[in-house]
């Protein structure tokens, strides 16, 4: 159990750790140059990957929906944008609102899916997210240099 | 007190950022349909490869016309182009951990924290070529606020009705 909870934790800096380099990256070059290298580097390492533990094309596949294969253009986006912001805001913001908004974004997604959930942790979360961006962006009026 | 002009940034950059996060919860979505019809491996090995060809489009279509700043000279190190190593060891460590006791929820939350733990820290020391940004006071009640608020939605507020 410990071994999972470390490897969830780990995850999370992964992710940190991937829009750190990304955002170096578009530092020297650009935003859609580093989220071309993010994805041909990650799709060179997944396919070792795959050819050495097989199972590269499992057999269901071809029923997939067609828009379930939207989800890589999307991601350069994000790789992008994500890139785009670090550099701008630093990390600690960039995490904040990337957060913020993946969880907005998450509960009215299962609301209109008609996902059941509870609605006073789902509120209270949103309440404590928008409090949260609402600090984070009133410092910034409060130090403006005159 | 020291106030430097990246402590000022234009709020189009937090809109963005937002935005960003929202874009986010399709693309999670989105893949995970393809888990479900094939395997978490090939719905990232398929979006890396589907992304890199779209990235490849994108830059053709945009990149044609843009000259390359002066500031841009300085060369980027070999190791920031591993990002997308990072990445993709991150939907192995999570394909694995939400399927152990810890759960969808579990994962998400404690991803949460690392991902905390290690912006701040980034920002502190200014890590891998980034600039370095203290984060003061303010900057921690507003990353507790969210992540206490995602905590909640994670934890207590998805598909508990």
């Amino acid at each position: 159990m410990t071994l999972f909870v470390l490897l969830a934790c780990l995850g999370g800096v992964l992710v940190g750790l991937s829009r750190q380099l990304n955002g170096r990256l578009s530092v020297s070059t650009t935003p859609l140059i580093a989220s071309f290298w993010n994805h041909a580097i990650g799709f060179a390492a997944l396919t070792c990957l795959g050819l050495f533990v097989g199972g590269l094309l499992p057999a269901g596949a071809a029923e997939a929906p067609w828009y379930a294969y939207l989800g890589g253009p999307l991601g350069v986006v994000f790789v992008a944008a994500g890139s785009w912001a670090i550099a701008r805001i630093g990390a600690v913001n960039s995490a904040l609102l990337i957060i913020g908004g993946q969880m907005v974004t998450g509960v009215a997604f299962d609301y209109i899916s008609a996902v059941p959930a509870s609605f006073w942790a789902n509120a209270c979360g949103i309440l404590l997210i928008v409090g949260g961006m609402m600090v984070s962006r009133g410092r910034r009026k409060v130090d403006r240099p005159q | 007190m020291t106030i430097d002009a990246g402590r000022n940034p234009h709020p189009i950059y937090f809109a963005g950022a937002f935005a960003t996060g929202g874009l986010l919860t399709f693309m999670v979505h989105l893949n995970g349909e393809l888990a479900r019809y094939g395997s978490p491996l090939f719905s990232s090995w398929t979006a890396h490869g589907t992304g890199m060809v779209a990235a490849i489009i994108l830059l053709l279509l945009v990149h044609r016309r843009r000259k390359p700043k002066p500031e841009q000279g300085l060369r980027a190190p070999l190791w920031a182009y591993f990002g997308g190593l990072s990445g993709a060891a991150t939907v192995m460590l999570t394909s694995t951990t939400v399927n152990s006791p810890l759960g969808l929820s579990g994962t998400l939350a404690l991803g949460l924290a690392g991902q905390v733990v290690f912006s701040v820290a980034a920002d502190s020391w200014g890590l891998f070529g980034m600039q370095k940004r203290h984060p003061d006071t303010r900057d921690m009640v507003a990353l507790g606020l969210v992540v206490a608020g995602a905590a909640l939605i994670i934890l207590f507020g998805r598909g508990a009705a």
